[in-house]
């Protein structure tokens, strides 16, 4: 890091601003194993009915005589109590987690970015009544609101995943809501209102561009929160109906046999800790590379 | 912006109670709407429309949903909660007697965490970019994005595997007789009794959840305690005490450490909800029995006089857990008592 910083004080004083965070990102290695954690997930997400070794195993396939087979090399991932192929399984669960994250993140950082920049903004009663409401949903307990949520409703992935994008947006809208009332107030603003510039035009074109390293950083790591959300809910029973595989229902299941068919769990577990592992590596390098600090 | 601390008090209990209100109203809208007849479940299959009806209308099912809930807020006051389907008890029963072993855990949990995660924050900060500090901060991701279940097994099967006759689930030993005490909370209870052994014993059991549920507040405050001693090492008063020749030592535990206590007590508040929520999680792995496994299983048998109290507790410990952290900031942060904000 501190080479870093030294190379670029000297010589490369003239370079854009977009190569030098590009720099200060490519040399930290902790955000490029981040984005290649991702980029994996993502491509075996992806690719996963071509790339996994038992792709039918998805199913309710049962096949007795390689039940609780430890992980060799034909099964990585050994195999679990009615002898599918847990590696495929946790590929295809992978699949599962990512759709989570775009469901939930898809539409509750939009809701969250907007209710936060007007706050921001406009002040007066629009602050109150924003900054208000997401107090209030702050307090709630997220898992305890998504589990009576979704089971009251019925316990499907759907509607696990409307409960957590109901809690999600609050914590964007606070986030942005304090970048947003920061730069609301410098004389730029200022100079476009008076200017002509509309409130469209002010929230979107010129605080909006202010946020964006925030809002990224943010994201990324709420990915991962997203993905152990998820898990959480459905190891409690509360996610996708079997056989479809979900890394947090494979965990529950392998429960039953822990302490002499480990991998069950752990192995299933090891690739949901991956996943969250990356987006977080992933989202400290963002921030390194925006140079926030916190 | 000078302003008045008991308003200040007011405005903050004043916000509270709006959080409990419109808690209590999202779960018990929620409750109301779900398909399903309440009365049908509670009589079973087996009822007569006659007596589902009659059971309905005692129940106040047919009046209007603002009724419903002004008729249910009453009640819930004067500390009547409704019947629990399952337990076939009033729930404030049932709270009264799980809600001391989440209190129990959850208070345990926090005291590991900040036991840990303030120190190592403390040290990683002071020992920047060294190996303590690449260790550290290792610890602290892992900590931070183990799922806490999976967290919870591994730490079930290491006990199983390398401490055979270490107990992994339940609260104690059920063969020392002991049938618990006025508070709830089994190592006082044991104390109170002079039952040393039930004390250990409980110690034992509390330990491996206690440490399951903190590791995740311990990676947060880790993280933040650091950034936070980071940032104040930075601050003018802080280099002018160096520049007088103040020892570290005196600079790190007499001025920083207070002043960067603030963010992480402040972000516990936070992120109470959360951990109150993983609670759920560890209490149905290590069978502990408490408020979390109740309101599990409420949630699953749609169990909604239950569900709805469950929900509501979640939301008082929440905003308690608030009060205390409040206290506490005013009692180390004098800036607070003069002009608390916000």
């Amino acid at each position: 890091m501190a080479e870093v910083k030294m190379a670029l004080d000297g010589a490369n004083k003239d370079l854009s601003a977009s190569y030098m965070m590009w720099y200060r990102f490519s040399r930290n290695p902790a955000a490029v194993i981040g984005t290649l954690i991702v980029l994996s997930a993502v491509i075996f997400a992806i690719l996963a009915p071509y790339i996994t070794p038992k792709p039918e195993d998805v199913g309710a396939v049962v096949n007795f005589r390689a039940r609780h087979l430890p992980p060799d090399a034909t099964h990585w991932f050994g195999t679990d109590k009615v002898g599918r192929d847990i590696f495929s399984r946790a590929v295809f669960g992978l699949r599962i987690s990512l759709l989570l994250v775009i469901g939930v993140l898809g539409i509750s950082v939009p809701i969250g970015t907007v209710l936060g920049l007007a706050a921001g903004y406009f002040g007066g009663w629009t602050e109150r009544i924003i900054t208000g409401l997401t107090n209030v949903m702050l307090a709630m307990p997220p898992l305890v609101m998504a589990l009576a949520v979704s089971n009251l409703l019925e316990p499907t992935l759907m509607n696990a995943m409307i409960a957590i994008t109901l809690l999600w947006w609050t914590w964007h809208a606070r986030l942005i809501y304090a970048v947003s009332k920061s730069v609301a107030s410098e004389d730029f603003i200022e100079a476009a209102r008076i200017a002509g510039a509309g409130p469209m035009h002010i929230l979107f074109r010129e605080i909006l561009p202010n946020c964006v390293s925030v809002i990224s950083v943010k994201t990324t790591l709420d990915a991962a929160f997203v993905i152990l959300f998820g898990a959480t809910l459905s190891f409690l029973g509360f996610g996708v109906k079997p056989p479809t595989p979900d890394l947090g229902s494979m965990v529950a299941d392998g429960r039953q046999f822990m302490p002499d068919f480990w991998w069950e769990v752990l192995c299933p577990g090891a690739v949901i800790l991956y996943v969250t592992l990356g987006f977080n590596l992933l989202g400290d390098g963002l921030r390194d590379m925006f140079d926030m600090e916190g | 912006m000078q302003q008045n601390p008991f308003l200040a008090i007011l405005t903050r209990l004043g916000t509270f109670v709006l959080v409990m209100v419109v808690l209590s109203i999202m779960i018990f809208v929620l409750a109301r709407v779900v398909p399903g007849d309440p009365a049908r479940m509670a009589l079973g299959p087996t009822a007569t429309p006659e007596q589902v009806s009659a059971l309905r209308t005692e129940m106040g099912l047919d009046d209007s949903l603002p009724v419903q809930y002004v008729s249910y807020m009453g009640r819930a006051l004067q500390g009547d909660l409704g019947m629990s389907l399952l337990s076939q008890r009033p729930v404030t029963a049932d709270l009264g007697q799980t809600v001391p072993a989440t209190v129990e855990l959850v208070l345990v949990a926090v005291i590991i965490m900040f036991a840990v995660a303030i120190p190592l924050g403390v040290m990683t900060a002071h020992f920047r970019d060294r190996w303590v500090d690449h260790v550290g901060r290792l610890f602290s991701l892992v900590g931070v994005t183990i799922p806490s279940f999976l967290f919870a097994i591994s730490l079930q099967l290491l006990a199983a595997r390398y401490f055979g006759d270490w107990p992994i689930i339940g609260r104690m030993d059920h063969g020392l007789g002991f049938a618990g005490g006025p508070t709830g909370l089994m190592l006082v209870d044991s104390l109170l009794a002079g039952r040393i052994d039930v004390f250990v014993s409980a110690l034992q059991h509390l330990a491996l959840p206690a440490v399951a549920l903190s590791m995740a507040g311990i990676g947060q405050i880790t993280r933040i305690t650091r950034s936070a001693m980071l940032e104040n090492r930075r601050k003018d008063h802080v280099l002018t005490l160096q520049s007088f020749g103040v020892p570290e030592r005196v600079i790190i535990f007499r001025y920083l450490l207070k002043l960067s206590s603030i963010a992480p007590l402040t972000i516990m508040g936070l992120e109470f909800a959360s951990l109150i929520g993983n609670a759920f999680v560890i209490e149905m792995v290590f069978s502990w029995g408490g408020f979390a496994s109740y309101g599990l299983n409420a949630i699953l048998q749609k169990d909604l006089n239950a569900v709805t109290a469950v929900v509501l507790v979640s939301g008082l410990f929440f905003i308690v857990a608030n009060l205390i952290v409040d206290v506490l900031i005013a009692i180390i942060d004098p800036r607070m008592r003069r002009k608390e904000a916000r």
